[in-house]
């Protein structure tokens, strides 16, 4: 039953939101309308639209981002006080999504409101499923919290798996059945994308950023009335005047032409810009470094061993240098030889206990911590351990110091 | 000949080149009058990056795109003599485009000439500025000697300053989690298609605008661009005294462009190629990485600029400058071009320059990286051989002080020279300095015996500057 839920429901919802959405824009195109309620009533539909629009905007992108960008997201949340003010965020704006829609569904919802005159039944089961998935979200942001953070070891890995064609819904089966509807209703809302007015989200009008903005006066003066005609239409130079339909084959053969160069670039686009950002998970491993007992106490030396992933032609840029000090007999540190300001490799001064930077001249305690110069923070160490009398290192990568 | 000819025309009326070329070629321009010659910066930028493609073409035949064997590769092209002068020619060709299209740069922006309708000739060529440098970075990279793994750890680093991505953005650009086998080949893919690729679509537009909106007429106080007639205006003016592009302003261009390469080749015949320093092997700690000339200013700001002020400067720094770029045609597109009615353009320009120059300057000295090469102070500095004062001579070296403080011209630079110490201070002040330390110098609490802190406080008050006798004061009767 789940497997037909996160599995074949998701297929089937996207297969009839992207075919029938062709069909109907190619076939039936003049079918699309939604009767303007606008006309009737404006000021109920400013403060249910308004924040309806900007904040589902948002948390769809907030929605998105982790799933196109996992890594960088996780890396993003890592910090707890990033999680709590994305967190606190999202629930605002889930509340003011929700202030919005019940809003919207308010105003058509009195008998003697012109707007219920205009609203389809279609339009109903749109707004409530809108209104469920809303609600749902802003639920589960307060009861089930830190779903920022979880989202991304429980959805992600499932619409990813969905995305790539090699479906796998076990991350989220074992989610709270409120969750789950949370999910369900998701990919409802996808299916009834070419039913309902939601297909307007293909129509963003983006030309209105940048064209003049209009002024639209509504006509008192009787004597104006007569609406002026609109005697040029849109042409080509060196052309005769066109018929309107011949307007509309260009305008069409225009977007068509738009559409069909972009699915090529993107074709070949993503697969490239995938293999450019995947190049660099590297697993972390644990490398010998010798007998303990080569190692006096009390002295700092260096250590080389090769990085977690050695590739053929990698030379001897394979080697990572560190800075070992064993402590006591079972106490080893393994400091990084880059210097925390930018990188360059520290030298340690066996008489003066100090390391010492030759770029920006960063000094060095034996600790590790600060003696002098610009460097912002201590060291930074690899995790070190002694197995079987051998000192091994734990090949974490080059620190990088982050603000 | 003849033949020739013939073969030209046939090939003219099959291809209609010079129906239409031939007028983009002979296209009107203003006359130049006196600052004719400011006119060719452009061109020579253009000459320059065309010396690196057929160079960099020449080079990638040879190179090995291989972090273990790049190395090796650029030292196979050192042992042949001509490949040595392609790579002569290949870096005084990046350092004649840095200084050309600086220079550009400075010329458009004195003359104004990035106001209406040029707008967009300014940011095409704002993007090919930063393609250049970034063109320079990796460069330099693509040496990848030590100084050259150490500069990709570097720029790693610096990417890691931005906030929120840093540290995505800084293992991206190794391609991993450390600088190894991956790294390089991202590098070179940069350098040599993706940043070339940017160049030559900018390039394109940029030469493009340049015919379409014609090339800007010398300003002159007092006649400012105003967006309704300038086009007009400028349309008059070429019909009333343009000359034709071909060859009459041309000829300049041609003329200084032979310059450049002519002393680009010089240079690489005679200076030749940067030397390849160490192997690029991590584990080779005795590494002092330097960027090349072009960022020697940068490297030097980076360590003279107050702590706290790093982690904005790094990230904000370049941004504030392209966003300067960005918004001076955007803010400034009409209105008066002449510098004279724009003084704050000279001593935005003159600040500029000095700083910069002043940094560079102060990179070069590197008053702030410990000389960690100073030999120990000789028996002639120390005066005597033993006792408690040569004694803390050895401390004095063996403790480090000697790399960042000067005794009698050895040793480094970025503390107080030390030649007279005994001069300034009583060895109770000297004794609290070494034990409290202070921004820039570590403290020595802990780490000196009570030996070795007297014999080095005997040391120090032993260094005194010897006074020339003072002149013979002369007092007036009264």
């Amino acid at each position: 039953m789940q497997d037909f839920f996160f599995i074949a429901f998701p297929y089937i919802a996207l297969t009839l939101a992207v075919g029938v959405g062709i069909y109907r824009y190619f076939i039936h195109r003049f079918t699309y309308s939604s009767l303007s309620s606008q006309l009737v009533e404006k000021r109920q539909l400013f403060w249910g639209s308004v924040p309806w629009h900007y904040g589902i905007t948002l948390i769809l992108i907030a929605h998105l981002l982790p799933w196109i960008f996992p890594g960088a997201s996780r890396a993003v949340l890592g910090n707890q006080t990033r999680l709590a003010v994305l967190e606190v965020t999202g629930i605002a704006l889930g509340l003011y999504c929700v202030f919005g829609i019940v809003t919207l569904i308010a105003r058509r919802l009195p008998n003697d409101s012109p707007a219920r005159a205009v609203t389809s039944p279609m339009d109903w089961i749109l707004l409530l499923v809108l209104a469920y998935q809303v609600l749902s979200g802003v639920g589960i942001a307060m009861f089930e919290r830190w779903g920022a953070a979880w989202y991304l070891s429980t959805a992600v890995p499932w619409l990813r798996s969905l995305a790539t064609l090699h479906p796998n819904a076990d991350t989220v089966t074992g989610l709270p059945i409120f969750i789950q509807t949370h999910f369900i209703s998701g990919f409802v809302l996808i299916l009834l994308f070419p039913f309902t007015r939601l297909v307007h989200i293909f129509a963003i009008p983006f030309e209105y950023l940048w064209r003049p903005y209009q002024v639209v006066i509504w006509n008192r003066d009787p004597q104006m009335r007569q609406l002026p005609v609109l005697h040029e239409i849109e042409t080509f130079p060196h052309t005769a005047p066109l018929a309107p339909c011949e307007v509309q084959r260009r305008q069409l053969l225009t977007r068509l032409g738009i559409l069909v160069g972009g699915i090529s670039a993107a074709i070949v686009g993503i697969p490239s810009l995938a293999f450019l950002l995947g190049l660099r998970k590297v697993p972390e491993v644990w490398r010998t470094l010798g007998a303990a007992d080569s190692f006096p106490i009390g002295e700092t030396v260096q250590v080389s061993f090769l990085d977690s992933t050695p590739l053929p032609w990698s030379g001897v840029t394979a080697k990572t240098a560190a800075w070992l000090r064993r402590e006591g007999p079972q106490q080893f540190i393994a400091f990084s030889i880059n210097c925390t300001h930018l990188g360059c490799p520290v030298r340690w001064l066996p008489n003066a206990n100090l390391f010492m930077c030759p770029c920006h001249g960063g000094v060095f305690y034996k600790d590790g911590t600060v003696a002098s110069g610009p460097p912002p923070k201590p060291l930074a160490t690899y995790p070190v351990r002694l197995r079987d009398g051998n000192v091994e290192i734990l090949t974490t990568g080059l620190p990088i110091t982050t603000v | 000949m003849r033949l020739l000819k013939q073969l030209w025309r046939w090939f003219d009326e099959v291809t209609g080149f010079s129906k239409s070329l031939g007028p983009v070629l002979t296209h009107p321009v203003p006359r130049a009058r006196r600052s004719r010659w400011f006119y060719v910066f452009g061109s020579a930028t253009l000459t320059a990056f065309l010396i690196q493609v057929v160079t960099g073409i020449a080079l990638s035949s040879a190179y090995v795109t291989g972090s273990g064997q790049a190395y090796d590769s650029l030292h196979f092209i050192n042992s042949f003599p001509i490949g040595r002068v392609v790579r002569g020619i290949h870096y005084f060709g990046a350092s004649a485009m840095i200084i050309l299209i600086g220079l550009h740069t400075i010329r458009v922006y004195l003359m104004g000439a990035y106001k209406y309708p040029r707008q967009v000739n300014w940011l095409t060529g704002a993007g090919l500025l930063l393609f250049t440098l970034l063109m320079a970075f990796t460069g330099q990279l693509l040496r990848w000697d030590q100084i050259g793994f150490w500069t990709a750890v570097v720029a790693a680093e610096q990417a890691g300053r931005a906030p929120l991505i840093g540290n995505w953005l800084g293992h991206f650009i190794l391609a991993g989690n450390t600088a190894g086998g991956a790294t390089l080949s991202r590098f070179f893919a940069a350098h040599v298609f993706f940043i070339p690729a940017l160049i030559f679509v900018f390039l394109a537009v940029h030469l493009y605008l340049v015919v379409y909106n014609g090339i800007s007429e010398p300003p002159e106080a007092g006649r400012p661009v105003d967006p309704r007639t300038y086009r007009g205006w400028y349309h008059e003016l070429l019909q009333r005294e343009g000359i034709p592009f071909w060859p009459h302003a041309a000829w300049r261009d041609l003329l200084f462009g032979t310059i450049v390469v002519v002393c680009v080749f010089l240079l690489a015949l005679l200076v030749g190629p940067p030397e390849l320093g160490n192997p690029p092997d991590p584990s080779i700690v005795s590494a002092s990485p330097r960027p090349d000339w072009y960022f020697m200013w940068y490297f030097a700001l980076l360590s003279l600029i107050p702590k706290w002020s790093e982690r904005w400067v790094i990230i904000m720094g370049p941004m504030l400058f392209g966003l300067f770029l960005i918004l001076v045609p955007i803010l400034g597109g009409r209105g008066e071009r002449s510098p004279l009615r724009r003084p704050w353009s000279i001593v935005l320009v003159a600040s500029v320059i000095a700083v910069v120059a002043h940094y560079w300057a102060m990179g070069i000295r590197a008053p702030w990286s410990p000389r960690l090469d100073a030999p120990p102070l000789p028996a002639a500095v120390v005066g005597v051989t033993s006792g408690p004062i040569a004694d803390g001579a050895r401390v004095f070296y063996d403790k480090g002080c000697e790399y960042c403080h000067t005794v009698s011209g050895y040793g480094g630079i970025r503390g107080p020279d030390l030649s007279d110490a005994g001069d300034r201070m009583s060895p109770a002040q000297m004794a609290t300095r070494i034990f409290s330390g202070a921004e820039n110098m570590p403290s020595y609490r802990g780490e000196l015996s009570e030996g070795e802190l007297n014999s080095l406080l005997a040391f120090l008050a032993s260094r005194h500057i010897v006074q020339p006798p003072k002149p013979p004061v002369l007092r007036t009767e009264r």
